[in-house]
């Protein structure tokens, strides 16, 4: 049998174990031990036990709960409910006004949690009825809520860039710093968007409240500005290389239960239930990581990565083509995988083909990333989507539609990364070069 | 029984919590003995508490729900199929990590035979962490187990916890 046709037969026992209901981690062991057993001279099962505990202590990894534990502390520091009043008066006099509050809220909100529907869920959760209240158009309130939502994947320290860095074994500090750039530019493109609809929908955005003195405006935002403050302080100690991500991992928890102490909201009870949590979700996320782990290791066995590699670079697309190829699969994919099983699956198997042809593998993670964002919003299980249903309490349809200019807006994003590069790869090359 | 195998998942769960904690204070201790000119490398003993939260936590994560998978077809099914696709999985899951755990001792045994140190500056007998990766395996297939004794007597399975809590409370307006 040749390797396409193998590889065709581990994809279609892959995907009907997936669409079974399978476990993803699981499903990625299965399929790996399949191909070792079947098609490969190799003691499969000793080699499972093997991976699973190599990759299992990784130092890169540790980084990994580390922050999730970060996010989970400053997520229970009552930080959401200073969001909207913290952010309102700041923003007011832009054209759009409050709505601005959602993206640059969800902005902030990323950089602590790191998941796309916790970052739309607490946002969405205090300043949806705010919003409503003051008579802002409901389809932009959620449009602006789900799209930047999505941020959470991008804005650093952000938890998929490391399970993209431990798949694809590439820096983690040199993917968190590529990540800033393009966060701030979707940010950018989002609140750019909103400028100029509101000059088209005057009537749809409220006057602006009375001009705050500046100190007010200090002393509203005073429990946001600390965790500004600390989240600049993890990312400049990467930058910096005064710290690994792990260290600065630890900073973050440490600086998270400092701040979390002074709000009043540190008990017994909130340590606990956010060093759970945090378990919890790195179990989730470490199983598929390993899983994908034992994959790779089968495809490695029987060079499928190389033969498709070879395979793409005979068809003879140009780059751009193979990138909307490529964008195409994963926005259909991202209709029932959710972000870090999207993440491994690639760098198991299209890894080498996307770099046979050419582009740099930090580049790829972020365009990734932005990618991944852009799958949380494609009905039918647009994770993002179903979060703003639940919430809003308006029809999948409504939130599909609201979102559309924010999809649109991503897939923007994506071409400007790709036709400038350097939009990614500027600040990791500085950072190196010092 | 109930009681002791939920307590089972429940300590095992408290013990990857601890072991979670303790990534963060070994590398506060390299981080300070960097400090004052003393060399401590948490890279392993990290790594190794890293290893010991992911397999420790596993039973646990699955019982709360938390690990994921495609449930969006299985939803459309009728419900007598979808349970049946349920104990399906579920018990190719209880055999799969069953044999795991064979595996996984059949390397912790050789590790102990053949006196394996970890290669850092640590040098601990390597099979001392793999335990605790066969101990928290155990438990996870202790746990498919138990989820699919639970499915076959018809009652809702750990698995099937809903997932996500911090949007538990989001109410559904309106």
């Amino acid at each position: 049998m040749d390797i396409l046709t193998i590889t065709a037969i581990l994809g279609a026992i892959l995907l009907l174990l997936l669409a079974g209901g399978l476990w993803i981690g699981a499903t990625l062991m299965v399929v790996g031990y399949i191909a070792l057993d079947t098609f490969s001279p190799a003691p499969a099962g000793s080699l499972l036990a093997t991976t699973l505990w190599d990759h299992s202590w990784g130092w890169a990894l540790t980084a990994l709960p580390l922050f999730v534990w970060m996010g989970e502390i400053l997520f229970r520091a009552r930080l959401s409910e200073d969001m909207f009043a913290g952010l309102a008066p700041w923003l007011d006099r832009l054209p759009g006004r409050l709505l601005h509050v959602n993206i640059v809220g969800c902005g902030v909100m990323a950089a602590v949690a790191g998941s796309s529907a916790v970052t739309a869920a607490t946002v969405g959760r205090m300043s949806l009825p705010e919003l409503k209240s003051r008579g802002y158009s409901e389809t932009m309130a959620i449009g602006t809520l789900a799209g930047s939502g999505t941020l959470g994947l991008l804005i650093p320290p952000s938890i998929m860039m490391i399970v993209y860095g431990i798949s694809a074994q590439q820096s983690i500090s040199r993917l968190f710093i590529a990540g800033i750039v393009p966060g701030l530019l979707i940010m950018g493109l989002f609140m750019g968007y909103v400028m100029i609809w509101s000059a088209f929908h005057r009537d749809e955005v409220p006057a602006a409240a009375e001009r705050l003195p500046l100190l007010e405006k200090l002393r509203r935002s005073r429990r946001l500005i600390p965790v500004l403050l600390l989240i600049l302080a993890v990312i400049g100690s990467i930058y910096g290389g005064y710290a690994t991500p792990t260290e600065a991992a630890t900073l973050g928890v440490f600086g998270a239960l400092a701040l979390a102490a002074l709000s009043g909201a540190l008990s017994w009870q909130t340590f606990t239930e956010s060093l759970l949590a945090a378990t919890r979700t790195s179990c989730m996320i470490i199983a598929i990581i390993l899983g994908a782990a034992f994959l790779s290791v089968g495809m490695a066995f029987l060079g499928i990565p190389v033969t498709l590699a070879k395979w793409v670079s005979d068809l003879g697309l140009s780059p751009g083509m193979l990138l909307a190829l490529l964008t195409l699969i994963y926005v259909v994919l991202g209709c029932f995988l959710e972000g870090a099983s999207m993440i491994v699956l690639t760098t198991s198997v299209a890894l080498p083909m996307v770099v046979a042809a050419g582009f740099d593998p930090i580049w790829f993670g972020i365009y990734l990333i932005v990618v991944v964002e852009m799958a949380q919003l494609t009905p039918p299980v647009g994770f993002n989507l179903f979060v703003l249903h639940g919430m809003s309490g308006r029809d999948m349809w409504t939130v599909t539609r609201a979102s559309i200019p924010f999809f649109a807006l991503l897939v923007l994003g994506v071409v400007l990364l790709a036709v400038f590069p350097g939009l990614v790869t500027f600040l990791p090359d500085l950072m190196l070069s010092r | 029984m109930r009681k002791s195998l939920d307590l089972l998942y429940k300590v095992s769960g408290g013990i990857a919590a601890f072991f979670l904690m303790m990534i963060a204070l070994t590398i506060v201790a390299q981080i300070i003995g960097r400090l004052v000119g003393v060399t401590i490398d948490s890279t392993e003993s990290g790594g190794f508490f890293l290893a010991g939260t992911s397999f420790m936590g596993m039973a646990y994560t699955l019982k709360t729900g938390g690990h994921i998978r495609v449930s969006l077809l299985l939803s459309r099914l009728s419900p007598e199929l979808s349970r049946a696709a349920d104990v399906l999985g579920c018990g190719f899951a209880a055999f799969g990590c069953g044999y795991l755990c064979w595996q996984t001792w059949g390397m912790v045994h050789d590790s102990w035979r053949f006196g394996d140190l970890s290669p850092g500056l640590l040098a601990v007998p390597i099979w001392i962490p793999q335990t605790v990766m066969l101990s928290g395996l155990v438990v996870l297939a202790i746990a498919f187990l138990d989820d699919l004794a639970l499915l076959l007597r018809g009652r809702v399975p750990g698995f099937a916890a809903p997932h996500e809590p911090a949007l538990d409370d989001i109410e559904t307006g309106e």
